[in-house]
């Protein structure tokens, strides 16, 4: 039983599902369960931070979080579960601390849903049902800018308009793919 | 270049695209969607990732060095009162002693403490506090440093949110100083390097219409 601190005595459910204690199969095994079950964790989180520095830091942390309240004797399942709830709290905390916003004020929807696929064809699969329902000109400037490598200057003359036009439209075509439901 | 919207995008964009971290500033929060929509497509533009071999070691080695035996958590160490100072880590008699008898469901990080049958403790007049001072207080098995501003106390608790070590007040840079490692915190729990550690667990603290600071401990 926890306390309601404006009320002792009386109890209250416990807040975060991802603080309770999950257990380990073998604690020999425990290094080596925990560093795969984080590879699959690094990929989650690499698909929504978008590069490698971030995504190792807050990797660490979930272990940093995690490790310590894993325990001998419960199936994997149960393990990956508490570590992709810790994922999602640490990129929480991460959008919420980078983008000096309160956890309240996030949406749900800033990636940090819990994924449909494996990790690795995760990311690839959501943002080709995004681009499939875009316009042409949006679904053009984040391929060409995203997925070609080009820069704006590039697709400025490949797309046969300005720089600023550009940049303007890429814009757009975030704010517009920000919008859509991969999952809908 | 102008702080326009698109400029500011375009900025994150390009770091994204050469691999760079995410470099937030002000102002960027308006357009949170499409900096996360930006995350998400240059993540797809690289393909599949893995961790690199090197950082598999360090997470191998932070793993190898967490006392599996002991199971000590830290929020038994934060419940329990116990002052554990350097070395304790390794402690595991220590751990096993203050480890609870049944399954304790913790808490994430950074959430208020809430102790089992907790009850509000006089740390002391509002008038003993300083603004923008740290002053450890304790309430049964909770310690915490108070904070003032004006009328109104926030407080934290005093164990590090990484080494169960105990935090200890700076006066100059006023700033919480873990002894075990380092790395310091700011009034408010967080953690001089974000990207690095949790915030501290804040402990709920309350000012009495008598003037008398209360903190919720054991």
């Amino acid at each position: 039983m926890t306390v309601d601190p404006q009320h002792p005595g009386e109890s209250v459910a416990p807040s975060n599902s991802a603080g309770e204690v999950v257990d380990l199969p073998s604690a020999t095994r425990a290094t080596d369960i925990a560093l795969d079950e984080l590879e699959l964790v690094y990929a989650f989180i690499y698909a929504r931070v978008g590069n490698r520095s971030d995504a190792e830091d807050l990797t660490q942390q979930v272990a940093l979080k995690a490790f310590p309240r894993l325990r001998q004797g419960a199936p994997a399942s149960a393990i990956r579960g508490y570590l992709f709830a810790t994922a999602r709290s640490v990129l929480g905390a991460f959008w919420s601390t980078r983008l000096g916003l309160s956890t309240a004020e996030l949406h749900e929807d800033l990636a940090l849903a819990v994924p449909h696929l494996p990790p690795s064809q995760e990311s690839a699969e959501r943002a080709r049902r995004i681009l499939a329902e875009l316009s042409d000109n949006y679904r053009r400037v984040l391929e060409l800018r995203f997925l070609h490598g080009y820069s704006l200057k590039e697709v400025a003359a490949e797309m046969r308009s300005t720089v600023g036009a550009i940049k303007v439209m890429q814009l757009r075509a975030l704010r517009a793919a920000a919008k859509v439901n991969p999952d809908a | 270049m102008r702080n326009t919207p698109e400029n500011r995008i375009e900025r994150i964009v390009n770091d994204l695209l050469h691999g760079r971290r995410l470099r937030l500033r002000a102002g960027d929060a308006e357009e949170k969607e499409a900096i996360t929509a930006a995350a998400q497509f240059a993540a797809a533009s690289q393909g599949p990732q893995r961790m690199s071999p090197a950082f598999r070691r360090r997470l191998a080695q932070i793993l190898e060095s967490t006392p599996k035996e002991t199971w000590l958590t830290r929020r038994a160490a934060l419940v329990a009162g116990v002052g554990l100072a350097t070395g304790a880590l390794a402690g595991g008699i220590v751990g096993r002693a203050i480890e609870p008898a049944g399954s304790m469901t913790l808490s994430a990080n950074s959430t208020p403490l809430l102790p089992r049958n907790g009850r509000w403790t006089d740390v002391g007049a509002l008038a003993d506090f300083s603004e923008g001072q740290g002053k450890l207080v304790r309430a049964g098995g909770v310690r915490a440093f108070v904070f003032r501003q004006g009328e109104a106390v926030t407080a934290v608790s005093n164990i590090c949110s990484h080494l169960p070590c105990e935090l200890w007040w700076d006066h100059g840079p006023k700033v919480l100083q873990c002894p075990c490692h380092p790395v310091s915190f700011t009034p408010d729990g967080k953690p001089s390097n974000p990207s690095y550690l949790p915030s501290l667990n804040e402990v709920y603290a309350r000012v009495s219409p008598e003037g008398r600071v209360e903190v919720l401990g054991t």
